[in-house]
């Protein structure tokens, strides 16, 4: 039997608690109030964040996914699963976020700009990355299309972000979401607000790993003892 | 002696759902073997029957065939390989004919259309070649299965529970068609549960139990009237010398 | 070579003997066409954007229903167990895969397409060499994706429902690359407008065959 993984490090939990306070203060005391936006703007720190994680996750799950295929060490599998639930959520507030922010800001709650576009079919790359895990029961098939899947969908993103791009360039750009001048606080403020996510995100990430691996080891010793009846007698 | 072995198979692991289907299993055999391979439901059989037909990878360990291993070229190794399980492997909507034709052009056989003839000829199918498999009788589709694994003359031949199922005709022509290949010192594995039939058929003996190989022996130095209990001892305790 | 030509053969001939994939992609297709006209007012002329947005919802989700048959014959008695057992690498089964889809894809558009032109007007009727190179790579895309995603939903549970629901997320920049260059082709643009667009579907459809030869041995092994 291999060993328990190790609980996740108090000292990251305390951390990633500590990095948010730090970053709530530098948002929201710190950093000047944007002239125009007002306190909506704030909205921005929190969403590069989650874009941060995002991206983490997903070129987590890609990784993941490689090292599987060479592997065939079912640890990957369940990294690359933790991964892009955790993506998942990420690119969902990155999506609310940036709604909320744009119905005041561009008087609209969507815009088919690139960036948004690509987000969104990003999402649904990636919640169909669940639905193919549901459909499949058996462990070590599961894990190589789940492993292709998380594969195939981030070589997909480029070529999304690329066609979405191609299109604006025939519309004329009407939102030009980069040209944002920002003021030395608010800079702070966006370090530490990064800090503090992908803090967050190194320990839900350790936190699922851990709770997948736990999963994976109940299910395992079920299907032992369905296999060997006598073991589960003798033991009673 | 060295340079005789047909198949060598060293230190094979492979885990399904987290259970050992196989743990550590070598096996030598040269050409013209015939080996017999028993034990219970869920020994492993199956797998390790699979993954020498490449159809599985291994978790750990190797196959070679005449010193070469399988991940190298598989391709050329199935070539002279045959197999033979309880599923069909031939198409429903075409007919015997084409069935065996289309396998030999697959296998790259010289002339697809003779040596479905011959074959179709051999099982006695020859008559409703044109028909399509779909509207075949029960022991008419094993016949014919019998002869889709037959199309490349293979040089080794694997068996998943080939007898089980099989009604008279179609299984005293299987033992032919096996008996016919042992004399041409083809290479046979045949996975089994049917003890007698193993004994009879086979020139080597081995017992698979819960993924291991605990038992494996020349066929003439086993006693077929103590085999039951050895074999009873072999799948419910430990390695049996 | 040789090989995958004995497959896509054994392919085309069950097809013509019981065009099953050719009838449902070919009935869908036309059951879009005519439902769609929804979205066009009555009277009104439609759009470049939309005649073209319509005739790719046709493609492609008739498309999708002859992808998702690509392994159907080969499950009957473990066909492809069969395929795989014998001299046939798994790449070269991808390729005859990929390459019956494909001719599908194009005999299904070659039907679908005049139909498009009766129902929608065939003042769109400007290209027609371009417009079939655009069918052409993204056919080639579609059955590259298709293929790859057949051969995982062959091996999961509920395989009807998942194929779309893998496959559409993906193509959709090829989809939306497919809807921009038919509208401009059917308003008259010409090739130096959409040159760029073609080289991406192109790459698209070049990258996803490549991922297609690399994983489908995987796939069908595991």
């Amino acid at each position: 039997m291999k060993p328990l993984p190790r609980n996740p490090e108090p000292i990251l939990t305390l951390c990633t608690a500590l990095l948010l306070a730090a970053a709530l203060y530098a948002v929201f005391l710190h950093a000047p109030a944007e002239r125009v936006m007002g306190l909506v703007q704030k909205i921005f720190y929190f969403h590069l964040s989650c874009a941060l994680a995002a991206f983490l996750s997903f070129t987590t799950a890609c990784a993941a996914g490689v090292a599987y295929l060479v592997s065939r060490n079912l640890k990957w599998d369940i990294l690359g699963a933790a991964a892009v639930e955790i993506g998942l959520v990420f690119t969902t507030l990155v999506l609310a976020t940036g709604m909320l922010w744009g119905r005041p800001v561009w008087n609209a709650w969507w815009t088919w700009d690139p960036r948004l576009t690509t987000s969104l079919i990003l999402w649904f790359i990636f919640a169909s990355y669940f639905i193919l895990r549901s459909a499949v029961e058996q462990r070590q098939r599961r894990a190589t299309y789940c492993a292709v899947m998380a594969i195939v969908g981030f070589v997909d993103v480029p070529i999304v972000f690329l066609s979405a791009r191609l299109w604006r360039s025939i519309h004329p750009v009407v939102i030009k979401a980069d040209s944002i001048n920002m003021a030395p606080a608010m800079v702070t403020a966006l370090l530490a607000s990064l800090a503090a996510f992908t803090a967050l995100w190194v320990l839900l990430l350790q936190r699922r790993v851990r709770t997948l691996a736990l999963a994976e080891r109940i299910l395992t010793m079920e299907h032992r003892l369905d296999r060997e009846p006598a073991l589960s007698t003798e033991r009673k | 002696m060295a340079a005789a072995d047909h198949l060598e198979i060293a230190g094979l692991c492979k885990d399904y759902e987290g259970c050992r289907a196989l743990c550590n299993v070598s096996l030598r055999l040269e050409q013209g073997d015939f080996l017999a391979l028993l034990g219970p439901n869920g020994a492993g059989k199956s797998t390790l029957l699979r993954i020498i037909a490449t159809l599985v990878l291994p978790d750990r360990g190797s196959v070679r065939v005449r010193g070469a291993d399988l991940a190298e070229d598989p391709e050329r190794f199935r070539r002279r390989l045959g197999f033979i399980s309880h599923h069909g492997l031939f198409y429903d909507h075409m007919s015997a004919q084409e069935n065996l034709v289309f396998s030999a052009a697959l296998y790259g056989v010289a002339d697809p259309p003779a040596r479905a003839e011959e074959l179709l000829r051999r099982v006695g199918l020859h008559h409703q070649r044109h028909r399509r498999a779909a509207t075949f009788s029960r022991g008419m589709r094993q016949r014919l299965s019998i002869a889709r694994a037959l199309v490349n003359d293979p040089d080794l031949l694997l068996l998943d529970e080939p007898f089980t199922g099989l009604d008279r005709q179609a299984a005293s022509l299987l033992g032919e068609q096996l008996l016919l290949l042992k004399e041409r010192q083809r290479t046979i594995i045949m996975v089994t549960h049917d003890m007698e039939r193993g004994l009879a058929m086979a020139s080597r003996v081995g017992i698979l139990a819960r993924g291991r190989l605990v038992f494996l022996e020349q066929r003439q130095r086993i006693d077929p009237a103590t085999f039951g209990e050895l074999y009873h001892a072999a799948t419910s305790g430990g390695r049996v010398s | 070579m040789r090989i995958a030509w004995l497959v896509i053969r054994k392919d085309l001939a069950a097809e013509l003997r019981s065009p099953q994939a050719m009838v449902s992609m070919l009935f869908f297709g036309f059951l879009l066409l005519v439902i769609l006209n929804v979205a066009v007012p009555a009277g009104a002329r439609v759009a470049p954007e939309t005649g073209a947005g319509i005739l790719w919802v046709a493609v492609t989700f008739a498309a999708v229903l002859g992808l998702a048959r690509t392994f159907d014959r080969e499950k009957q008695n473990r066909c492809l167990e069969g395929l795989l057992l014998s001299p046939l690498s798994p790449e070269a089964l991808f390729g005859a895969k990929m390459a019956v889809n494909c001719i599908f894809m194009g005999i299904s558009q070659v039907a679908i397409l005049p139909i498009f032109f009766i129902l929608y007007g065939d003042g769109f009727l400007h290209a027609p060499v371009m417009l079939a190179l655009v069918l052409l790579l993204a056919n080639t895309g579609f059955s590259a994706t298709g293929t790859l995603f057949a051969a995982i939903t062959a091996g999961a549970n509920r395989n009807e429902a998942l194929l779309p629901m893998l496959f559409f997320p993906l193509v959709m920049p090829l989809i939306a690359m497919a809807v921009k260059v038919t509208s401009m082709i059917f308003a008259g643009a010409g090739p130096a407008e959409y040159g760029s667009w073609l080289q991406v579907m192109a790459a698209f459809a070049l990258i996803f065959t490549g991922l297609g030869f690399l994983f489908t041995g995987r796939i069908i092994r595991d």
